[in-house]
């Protein structure tokens, strides 16, 4: 038995989306978005937790929270840059904006920072090639970076 | 050169709230499925599919209406439609802006297609990357169910359709159909074998067609315009218009819509703007990372399925990345055969250790410690993971090694020193068996 | 029935049968990692990889089903090649470790590489590092970095035990197999893994550097832990024997039969063999001289207890001897027993069965409560006409005066109270059996049995299935089959006993019992004989493991 649950609401949004599937193992990716939404991230608690609500062994659970790269199997900062490595902002010289971006930030990719507030990662090609070199803040892309942009950006972000 | 024809998904680009349903009305959305429900049979949209040549947008070319004909009629499971918003292949980036500003178009596509199979739930499967995309997919959808245009009975028929945005997490071979599939089903991205083929086993064993964005969008206009008008633009057997991503060194990067057929040349100087400073061009990718790289001599392609196939490339999903003179070609294949490690899901032996040992070659070489047989190596690597793999990422990660090498080996071996690193001259020694 | 022809040879399979099937039955291996006929099948490892003709890629011999007509090709130029580049991708990080892996000349790597490979490496990069010598069970050793991620053993844990133990987590190269964290691989059948892992990924921490495999013999037996009578395969150590610590049994493997355990063995199986070479192994006659067991030999130790088991019928009658047989004997050993007590001696009690005062685990798989081998064919043997109760209650009441006991330790069924109550008023005790025990102590004259290893006969399992065990190794010291002991007192009695060797003793049995009137060892054969069904398993259904 896990020693997480989710809250009432959160219990509500879990059987919402349960109902839009045929099988109770398909609600596994949005229930672990949920998951990381609640819990902050996912831990082995939380693991063993979705494999209870799912009825899957927790193997499998953490089978896929390791397959894909966007959940948080640790704790982030509270902004995470994620900023793409693909062609075409390699093309358009997006090494120098990471080191830049890492530099500022004095962090690595995968790293976040002492103070929880920011993560690094690179990422693969995040689909937004027209604006390249860009990145992705939490949820929004920010593209056509040069280093002024990014010391404006990190100047704003609170 | 094919004739200009008006443009269908692209004017909606421009348009304020394009991606609300009042707007799309306005401009004659939700015409074609209101006609339909009414008055043709899943048989007739097929059909009309089929002879208008739309073929599979999202890289394949697979001629959509044949697909949707393999969905077994007699089958009394439920059918299920999956739309591929995963779009992950480098330099691809159309189905973004079909998403923003073509919202409904692409809802009344699948409503058509749902309609076509006997199809009364479609999930579209969205790359977790595109949150701001999804928040608008589920913020129409609900406007839809709102107006009675999803949920039970829609648009006053007895026809019930649902769609259900599920989110992606970061994994490129979700692109993959069978991948995708048992993504949605809850589980690692890993390719099923073929058969049984998702038309008669897909998701949930049920029988599912699995169609890109692009290709569901244009479905609308076929059945308004009718078939005869989308085949006639384009080439012979590929037919209508497409959005062609363009990226890189070009001074307008962007999404253009313009017939199959259209010249490579021509996108790139006419629409694209040309090369950014007025440099020379040196290479370009017409279809995505994962397809073989041209040369300055043979951008006067056409741009479709069929005649980049015949000079041993392909369209894919026609993701242009425009490289000039400036450009380091070894760099570049580092960059992407660094993507299909990242992206190797794992399952098979070629593709997950393939991709691996090639990614290492090349940033040795990179770092100034390649050696000679390092080339034959990465040659070897790629000739022994494509065609040998569960699924096209093995295909897709060879191609570039094997044009790379092929097209532009005076670089790499320029890069590969006779020397080591220590600044002895390390001999050949290793067999010539490839 | 669909015709295929592969490599030239044309033959006729069932629909359904997959390439790689039926070329197995046109006596053509195709190599594999990922395949097994026990389990789902995956597609991922590509070695069995073949050229179809019409087909424009290779295809995968073990998911492809026969077509009608199809012509396969598993040696073409290109082919070989392909199934060379299998191996060199899976060399590129698998660690060269050889000179410490247990699975050094059991292992696929090296094999199909010594068959199908053979190409220098050409690896100059650092491999990726991944966990090593992890003990993840009590029975199973992992090294991810060993692992060819072929996932046997995660279908294993899915299908077979239904366990879930296993996984594959991240992915590309990275990709590791490993328990859930926090948890171990330990099901009653967890050992399986280690079988069925073609490479040193999973190893038995039991036979951990034991013996390299190369020294090993092999002899098939049975696995005497309950009445399921799996099919073994007994390794043991007679080319090196000295460097084996006395251990001359290294392990034991599962042998497919179809019909009782299919490729599979329970760990309570496959590690109960270590009484075989225990300190506690009988290897001399004894003999109980005041408070003292004194060697004897076998020509005085039959010949005493004749005598004093004669001298007691003839005074209190043969009432008065008790014979306790067990089920872990074999029919050979149950058989002569029966004959020289009731003809020799005109005994009339025989006891056989114990109820164990703990009762045995089972589930639906494999694991039996009756941790017996031969329960079912003591009682076809019509063995048993009295319990061991009655025995003991008699003995305590002195209406028996010589207790008979074979290989049973009465403190599994009984207190040590009850026990001693009735012991202690006997005029004779005699042990027979392979081990010491708590009865053992207690008697007067200990006879050494052969181990299961060691001796020739059968086993009757739960569904009245005659299986054989063949003998692996010599009898150790002097122990002796028990039906050869018993052979030797029948001698000493007058009685006829043209029996010379385990065969002779089943002719026997054939002849005196009618549910065996149909067997012999050859009919037996490798898989036994159901003697409900009345049929034998036909060696087209033993697939290559």
């Amino acid at each position: 038995m896990s020693k997480v649950t989710f809250s009432p609401e959160a219990k509500n949004q879990f059987e919402e989306i349960l109902s839009r599937y045929p099988e109770k193992r398909a609600a596994m990716l949005p229930t672990l978005y949920l998951a990381e939404k609640e819990f902050g991230y996912i831990s082995p608690e939380v693991e063993v937790y979705i494999g209870e609500l799912l009825e899957v062994p927790p193997v499998k659970v953490r089978e896929v929270l390791t397959f894909y790269t966007l959940f948080a199997s640790k704790p982030r900062g509270k902004y995470h840059f994620q900023i793409c490595r693909g062609l075409s902002c390699d093309l358009r010289g997006c090494t120098k904006i990471i080191e830049h971006l890492a530099g500022k930030l004095d962090l690595k990719s995968e790293e976040t920072s002492t103070d929880m507030k920011y993560t690094l990662t690179e990422v693969e090609c995040l689909g937004a090639c027209e604006t390249a070199p860009m990145m992705q803040v939490n949820e929004d892309y920010q593209g056509h970076l040069t280093p002024v942009k990014i010391d404006k950006m990190l100047k704003d972000l609170k | 050169m094919p004739a200009m024809a008006e443009k269908i998904i692209s004017p909606f680009f421009d348009i304020k709230n394009s991606h609300t349903i009042d707007v799309y009305e306005k401009h004659g959305g939700y015409q074609a499925i209101q006609d339909v429900l009414r008055n043709k049979t899943p048989q007739d949209v097929i059909d009309a599919v089929l002879q208008a040549n739309l073929r599979g947008l999202g890289g394949a070319g697979f001629p959509a209406g044949r697909k949707w004909s393999f969905i077994p009629k007699d089958s009394p499971k439920p059918k299920y439609l999956v739309v591929n918003a995963d779009e992950s292949e480098p330099g691809t980036f159309k189905d973004r802006y079909i998403m923003d500003n073509y919202t409904h178009g692409l809802f009344e596509g699948i409503m058509l297609a749902a309609y076509a199979i006997g199809c009364h739930k479609a999930f579209i499967y969205i790359r977790g990357e595109y949150i701001r995309q999804a928040e608008n997919l589920v913020e129409q959808r609900d406007a839809a169910r709102a107006r009675g245009y999803l949920g039970k009975g829609i648009f006053g028929t007895d026809y019930d359709l649902d769609i259900v945005v599920h989110r992606g997490a970061g994994a490129y071979i979700c692109g993959e159909e069978t991948a995708l599939l048992e993504s949605l089903e809850g589980k690692k991205g890993w390719p099923r074998m073929k058969p049984p083929f998702p038309a008669i086993e897909g998701a949930f064993k049920c029988p599912t067609i699995v169609n890109n964005v692009e290709t569901l969008s244009y479905v609308p206009s076929i059945m308004t315009k009718g078939p005869e008008w989308f085949a006639n633009i384009g080439s012979e057997r590929n037919g209508g218009m497409r959005l062609y991503s363009v990226s890189g060194l070009v001074k307008k990067p962007g999404v253009y819509e313009l017939p199959l057929g259209t010249p490579l040349r021509e996108i790139i100087y006419e629409h694209a703007g040309g090369l950014l400073d007025g440099r020379e061009l040196k290479a370009v990718i017409p279809g995505g990372s994962s397809s073989p790289i041209l040369t300055p001599d043979e951008i006067d392609v056409k741009m479709d399925y069929d005649s980049l196939a015949a000079i041993g490339s392909m369209l894919g999903s026609a993701g242009i990345i425009v490289m000039d003179e400036t450009v380091d070609i070894v760099r570049s294949l580092y960059v992407v055969t660094r993507f299909y490690h990242h992206e190797s899901c794992g399952q098979c032996t070629p593709c997950r250790e393939g991709t691996g040992w090639a990614e290492k070659i090349l940033k040795r070489i990179l770092d100034g410690d390649g050696v000679p047989q390092d080339i034959k190596t990465l040659e070897s690597i790629g000739n022994h993971i494509i065609g040998n793999t569960i699924c096209p990422l093995g295909d897709a990660a060879s191609m570039p090694l094997q044009s790379y090498l092929k097209k532009f080996r005076h670089e790499f071996e320029a890069r590969v020193a006779s020397k080591n690193g220590t600044g002895q001259v390390v001999e050949e020694t290793v067999e010539d068996w490839n | 029935m669909l015709k295929i022809t592969i490599d030239g040879i044309e033959i006729e399979v069932e629909k359904g049968t997959t390439v790689i099937q039926a070329a197995e039955q046109s006596g053509i291996e195709i190599p594999r990692y990922c395949y097994h006929p026990g389990l789902s099948i995956v597609g991922v490892c590509r070695i069995c990889l073949v050229e179809i003709e019409r087909m424009p890629k290779l295809q995968v011999a073990c998911y492809t089903p026969v077509g009608d007509g199809m012509v396969v090709h598993t040696n073409t130029p290109k082919v070989l090649r392909e199934r060379q580049a299998v191996l060199e991708f899976l060399l590129v990080n698998h660690p060269l470790d050889c000179p410490v892996c247990d699975q050094a000349g059991e292992c696929w790597l090296q094999n199909f590489y010594m068959q199908h490979g053979l190409h220098d490496s050409r690896m100059l990069e650092n491999k990726v590092k991944k966990h090593k010598a992890q003990a993840i069970g009590t029975n199973v050793m992992l090294d991810s970095e060993r692992c060819i991620l072929c996932s046997r053993c995660v279908r294993f844990c899915d299908e077979i035990s239904q366990t879930h133990e296993l996984g594959i987590f991240n992915r590309g190269d990275h990709a590791e197999l490993m328990p859930y964290p926090g948890t171990e691989l330990d099901n009653k059948y967890s050992a399986n893994t280690i079988d069925i892992c073609p490479v040193g990924a999973l190893t038995d921490r039991d036979f951990r550097f034991r013996t390299r495999v190369w020294y090993l013999s092999e002899t098939k037996s049975i696995c005497p832990g309950c009445s399921q009578g799996c099919n073994i395969y007994v390794h043991h150590n007679d080319k090196r024997d000295y460097k084996a610590d006395g251990i001359r049994v290294s392990r034991l493997k599962p042998r497919y039969n179809p019909d009782v355990n299919q490729w599979w063995l329970c760990d309570a199986g496959r590690y109960g063999f270590t009484s075989v070479d225990a300190a506690s192994r009988l290897q001399q006659p004894l003999r109980k001289g005041g408070d003292d067991l004194h060697e004897t030999t076998w020509q005085d130790a039959i010949q005493e207890v004749s005598t004093k088991m004669q001298t007691i019928v003839e005074t209190h009658g043969p009432e008065s001897i008790g014979v306790i047989l067990s089920p872990r004997m074999t029919n050979e050993g149950l058989f002569m027993a029966k004959r020289l007590f009731q003809d020799g001696f005109g005994v009339r009690r025989i006891a056989c069965h114990l109820s164990p005062l703990q009762p045995g685990d089972e589930d639906d798989f494999l694991v039996k409560a009756d941790k017996n081998p031969n329960t079912a064919g003591a009682n076809l043997l019509g063995i048993e006409n009295c319990s061991i109760t009655d025995l003991l209650d008699a003995a305590k009441n002195k209406r028996i005066r010589v207790l008979y006991i074979c290989e049973h330790d009465l403190e599994l069924g009984f207190s040590e109270d009850e026990i001693a109550a009735a012991l202690k008023e006997l005029e004779l005790i005699v042990f027979q059996g392979p081990n010491e025990n708590s009865v053992a102590r207690r008697a007067d004259y200990i006879l050494p049995a052969a181990a299961f290893v060691e001796k020739d006969g059968t086993f009757t399992n739960y569904a009245k299935r005659v299986q054989r065990i063949h003998q692996a190794v010599k009898p150790l010291g002097q122990a002796r089959p028990d039906w050869m002991i018993f052979r030797s007192f029948a001698r000493q009695l007058g009685l006829s006993s043209p029996f010379f060797d385990a065969g002779d003793v089943f002719a026997a049995i054939r002849e005196s019992i009618p549910a065996f009137r149909e067997l012999s060892y050859e009919k037996l054969g490798d898989f036994g004989v159901g003697l409900e069904q009345k049929k034998t398993v036909t060696e087209m259904e033993a697939s290559v493991v």
